[in-house]
């Protein structure tokens, strides 16, 4: 999916009335699957849109995102070790860190 | 139009343009997910908090675009802001809607490209054919003049004959373009190059040409051929025209 189709699909879901999460990687160290900038949507009922880059990194992001669509409604920065046991156990061996910021658009 | 929609209609207008996101903060006026835009000239739409933060964050937007380097900043303790520069989508221009064409268009989609499909024969470029994509139904040589094509864009020429190539051709090269490949094998790329260089193309243009097309991976079935164009593609956009050439020398010194 292209930037201009994640923005696109924002502003479509906030048009419907539809609460949704956007989940942008800010910063990287090390290697880690996808650069800053990514982005990745995520609604109420789970479905994505984008990609921050697979796997258990990209699961963290997506639960940060539905705790922020269901209950804390607040914006939350998200360090993601792409290195530790869970990881390495769910096959993200790329060894770097990320931090990703997830932020709730309500609609209008 | 609020801020998500003003950015696609920025992208939708290959603006360059910084998007400032407030990452975190303490203070309630500009909590964290407060936004701004920052456009190529200093213009500023939006605000992140005192009018000396929103000087300071304008400065550091235009640095970036400058750089074109996306990062986040501190921009006082327990402040900070992530600098987005979100792109125009890249234009990819398929020339002939034949079996290469329908797995290229998805692939090429799917990779961040937006698709434009043109064919003179309507059964081939039909909509139903090229999902997400623009497709056109008409003459090669018509539609191409009208066609504003950008240093952006890119063009892969697969038409089902060579005569088409070279009318396709004939109106692409004279403009700036970002890649233009050319389906066929060496013998019949060269015909065509050198036809056209009769006609007056300059021999650096044409050989800037890929062709043949893709990289040297042995692709044989349609959806193969489309994938090492694809990744043609990708290599081009990624790492640029040098390591692009480069890969495909492997296979010239067999």
């Amino acid at each position: 999916m292209t930037t201009q189709e994640i923005f696109r699909k924002l502003a479509e879901l906030q048009a419907n009335g539809i609460p949704a999460c956007l989940a942008t990687i800010t910063e990287t160290a090390g290697s880690t699957p996808r650069e800053p900038g990514a982005k990745m949507i995520v609604c109420a009922d789970g479905a994505i849109y984008g990609s921050v880059g697979g796997g258990c990194g990209e699961n963290q992001a997506r639960s940060a995102a539905l705790r922020c669509l269901l209950k804390t409604k607040a914006p939350e920065l998200l360090e993601v070790d792409l290195n530790d046991d869970l990881g390495v156990k769910g096959g993200d061996v790329c060894g770097g860190k990320m931090w990703i910021f997830v932020e709730p658009f309500r609609p209008h | 139009m609020n801020q998500i929609e003003r950015i696609v209609d920025l992208i939708a207008r290959k603006e360059n343009f910084c998007l400032a996101t407030v990452i975190a903060s303490s203070n309630p006026d500009a909590p964290a997910g407060t936004k701004a835009i920052v456009l190529v000239d200093g213009t500023m739409e939006g605000s992140v908090g005192p009018a000396h933060m929103d000087r300071a964050l304008q400065t550091l937007a235009m640095q970036a675009l400058a750089d074109g380097q996306k990062h986040a900043v501190q921009l006082a303790e327990g402040f900070r802001v992530f600098l987005d520069l979100p792109p125009a989508d890249l234009k990819l221009l398929i020339c002939g809607a034949g079996h290469i064409a329908v797995p290229l268009a998805r692939f090429a989609r799917e990779a961040g490209f937006s698709v434009t499909v043109l064919d003179d024969r309507a059964d081939f470029a039909h909509p139903s054919r090229f999902p997400g994509c623009e497709v056109i139904a008409e003459d090669f040589t018509t539609a191409l003049r009208k066609m504003s094509l950008d240093p952006a864009a890119y063009v892969v020429v697969i038409t089902r004959g060579h005569e088409h190539d070279a009318q396709c051709l004939t109106e692409i090269l004279p403009k700036v373009t970002a890649y233009v490949g050319l389906i066929g094998s060496r013998r019949r790329g060269r015909f065509v190059l050198e036809a056209l260089g009769r006609k007056g193309i300059p021999a650096g243009r044409l050989g800037e040409v890929f062709t043949p097309i893709g990289l040297p991976i042995g692709a044989e079935s349609p959806e193969e051929i489309a994938l090492s164009i694809a990744a043609e593609l990708v290599c081009m956009r990624r790492k640029g025209a040098l390591t692009a050439r480069a890969l495909r020398s492997l296979e010239a010194g067999k």
